[in-house]
């Protein structure tokens, strides 16, 4: 990582935001743990570890923090950099656009266009194979789950499956 | 003589038929997850463990088990022929493997790696035989104190072994504590963190925490990749190494078989730091250490041999103590307790049919695996063959399956994606999932016996450095915590931090 990309620009550094992310956390986890109750340290209560817990949480994020204005840290793009940044973007996209499907379409009809946009996606698979394998695979694991295991995937509002 | 007789019991178990084929079915996929890069053994026994709801919980352990040494034996080899590491304890083998591959000597180094391993996995087993009925006879006289100081041991431990800043790895490590204690407190019955939300006053499962963070999250970081292979084409021919190399391997597995067994029983320890730690002192130890890089078969044997000893030692403090040391053995004791079973002092006399069966099968799964990695060697190349394209939708398709049959929720489903997400930005941001998931699971356990041995000490603090093992325990914990301020340690801490494998 080059001085460049490391100190360029403070508030793209990543570290910080990473840092500030977890002193937040740890402010919430100190208000869960309040709210839950201390208890005394006779007879801990339910947000006894939660709170002491969420102090830790505050100090190695402010350890972090610290450090990442002090040394400087790497910027979000360079995190990034080289990489082809778009294609997790894609599978977090499908991935999300499954788990809306699931519960009203069932698992064979969100699991096969889940297979077919993965497989062409990223480094498309040719069609000729793409097909096959879609379709297949979820139709195979549904049945050996169904009927060797007796399992019921999600049958969605089709009832398929 | 009692020794000899459970033994005997064990082979009973592990030699039943149906525990023979779980066996192999381990052993298996073991292999087959440790030769495939960009899934290990975590995402494989995760992805499993609700099918080890249909059997008995001995052959449901014994398959867990044989996943997790089948892969040690398997990450090798893809190690050696694609300078892939199929499992994070074999990056270490890619250094002079894939080197002696390139010359021309891959049937060698796969050789002495399968060879290498079989004799240190079955030393760590006769190990692990001797050892963990007199530990558990210890362990019995452990109190609360005891455990809560062994557990932040065995935390403190694995962030000092995780790579990069070990306030990050800290951070991780507290905020899996704080997942962990999602849901009913096991006390007071309160619901704690779970928003309104039925689905979490039982907590969020380990399974779709441990597929998210290391099954989806992987795929979204080798998809921002194109992966090369450069698998060696070459015709594998004489896997047995010959006489020199016998002689220059015999120390390094020697060494690498004691020094992976006592770093797999400690706590936060492991395969992965076992084969760094003896590619380290190999390295030191050799009298021409500049062959080391360029095809030295002792960089191969001697990590090796550490590995799988390591992975035989890690089921001391599960068996014994009912502490996992590692994020494998977490999901092994998921295993356990989803058949009813509690792991510890009392499960080898209380369960001796299952901790003897256990052991038994692993010297049955041991054999298998020298003939599944040497005759079958060109199986695995093909194999490698496989393209990531085609195989990423497949993986991401198995832990979908994984994650809901484990729960029959859908729920489940969309944890395992929230967290595959959340992993991927900690990746890319340094954050390391390990310290997150071993905490998750001792968390619960943790602040039980926190809380345990406050009530039972009046609150008085000094409990838990009166008990000398626990106090031992707590300065331990200290000195690692205080030790990377100082350069010479830190220096060290680098030498061996890394990656904890998928």
């Amino acid at each position: 990582m080059s001085n460049d990309l490391k100190t360029q620009n403070r508030l793209n550094n990543s570290e910080l935001w990473g840092g500030l992310i977890g002193l937040a956390l740890g402010v919430f986890v100190i208000w869960s743990g309040l709210k839950l109750k201390l208890g005394s340290i006779n007879d801990p209560g339910s947000g006894y570890v939660l709170f002491y817990t969420g102090l830790l949480m505050c100090v190695f994020a402010a350890t972090i923090i610290v450090a990442a204005i002090t040394e400087g840290g790497p910027t979000f793009g360079s995190r990034w950099e080289d990489t082809r940044w778009t294609k997790p973007l894609l599978v977090i996209a499908c991935l999300t656009a499954f788990a809306f499907a699931l519960d009203p379409l069932g698992f064979l009809l969100s699991a096969i266009p889940l297979m077919v946009l993965l497989l062409r996606v990223i480094d498309p698979v040719r069609w000729s194979l793409t097909i096959p394998l879609a379709v297949l695979t979820p139709l195979g694991v549904w049945w050996v789950l169904k009927r060797a295991l007796l399992i019921q995937l999600p049958s969605g509002i089709f009832e398929i499956g | 003589m009692d020794v000899l007789l459970n033994v005997a019991q064990g082979f009973g178990v592990a030699l039943q038929p149906i525990n023979l084929l779980y066996c192999f079915i381990g052993v298996f996929i073991g292999t087959l997850v440790g030769v495939l890069p960009g899934i290990g053994p975590i995402s494989a026994m995760s992805l499993l463990l609700p099918v080890t709801l249909s059997g008995t919980p001995e052959s449901g352990i014994i398959m867990m088990a044989g996943i997790y040494y089948g892969s040690m034996y398997g990450g090798s080899t893809t190690s050696i022929l694609v300078n892939i590491p199929g499992e994070a304890a074999s990056v270490v083998t890619c250094i002079d493997g894939h080197q002696m591959a390139k010359q021309g000597r891959a049937g060698p180094a796969l050789g002495i790696s399968a060879l290498g391993s079989f004799i240190a996995g079955t030393f760590s087993l006769v190990a692990l035989m001797l050892i963990a009925p007199s530990l558990a006879n210890v362990a019995i006289a452990f109190g609360p104190a005891e455990y809560f100081s062994l557990m932040v041991l065995g935390l403190v431990v694995l962030t000092f072994l995780t790579q990069g800043s070990m306030a990050k790895a800290l951070l991780m490590a507290c905020i899996g504590i704080v997942l962990g204690l999602i849901g009913l407190d096991s006390i007071t019955a309160q619901p704690r963190l779970t928003f309104g939300r039925m689905e979490l006053i039982d907590g969020i499962g380990l399974v779709p925490v441990v597929m998210g963070l290391f099954g989806v999250a992987e795929v979204l970081i080798n998809t921002e990749q194109h992966i090369k292979r450069d698998v060696i084409n070459a015709k594998i021919t004489q896997l047995l190494p010959n006489k020199a190399d016998w002689k220059a391997s015999a120390g390094p597995i020697s060494r690498g078989t004691i020094l992976g067994f006592f770093l797999g029983i400690l706590p936060g320890g492991g395969a992965v730091v076992a084969s760094f730690a003896s590619y380290a002192l190999e390295k030191r130890l050799s009298k021409t250490p500049e062959r080391f890089g360029n095809g030295a078969i002792e960089g191969v044997a001697g990590p090796e041999s550490a590995n799988n000893a390591a992975a035989g030692g890690a089921f001391i403090p599960l068996m014994t103590l009912g502490i996992p040391p590692n994020v494998v053995m977490a999901l092994l004791l998921g295993a356990f307790v989803i058949h009813g079973l509690q792991p510890g002092p009392l499960l080898i006399t209380q369960n001796p049919g299952l901790f003897w069966g256990i052991v038994a099968s692993m010297y049955i799964g041991n054999v298998m695996l020298l003939v599944l990695n040497l005759p079958l060697i060109g199986m695995w190349v093909q194999l490698l063959k496989l393209p990531y394209n085609i195989l990423f939708p497949l993986i991401i398709l198995f832990t979908i399956i994984g994650v809901y049959c484990s729960s029959n929720n859908v729920f489940d489903v969309y944890v395992m994606i929230a967290f595959g997400v959340i992993g991927y930005f900690m990746r890319k941001l340094g954050y390391e999932p390990a310290p997150l998931v071993l905490a998750f699971v001792l968390g619960p356990m943790l602040e039980n016996n926190l809380r345990k041995s406050l009530i039972l000490s009046q609150g008085d603090l000094l409990t838990f450095v009166q008990r000398p093992i626990s106090a031992a325990c707590l300065v331990l914990a200290v000195v690692l915590l205080v030790g990377p301020l100082l350069p010479s340690l830190r220096k060290k801490r680098e030498l061996v931090a890394l990656d904890e494998g998928v």
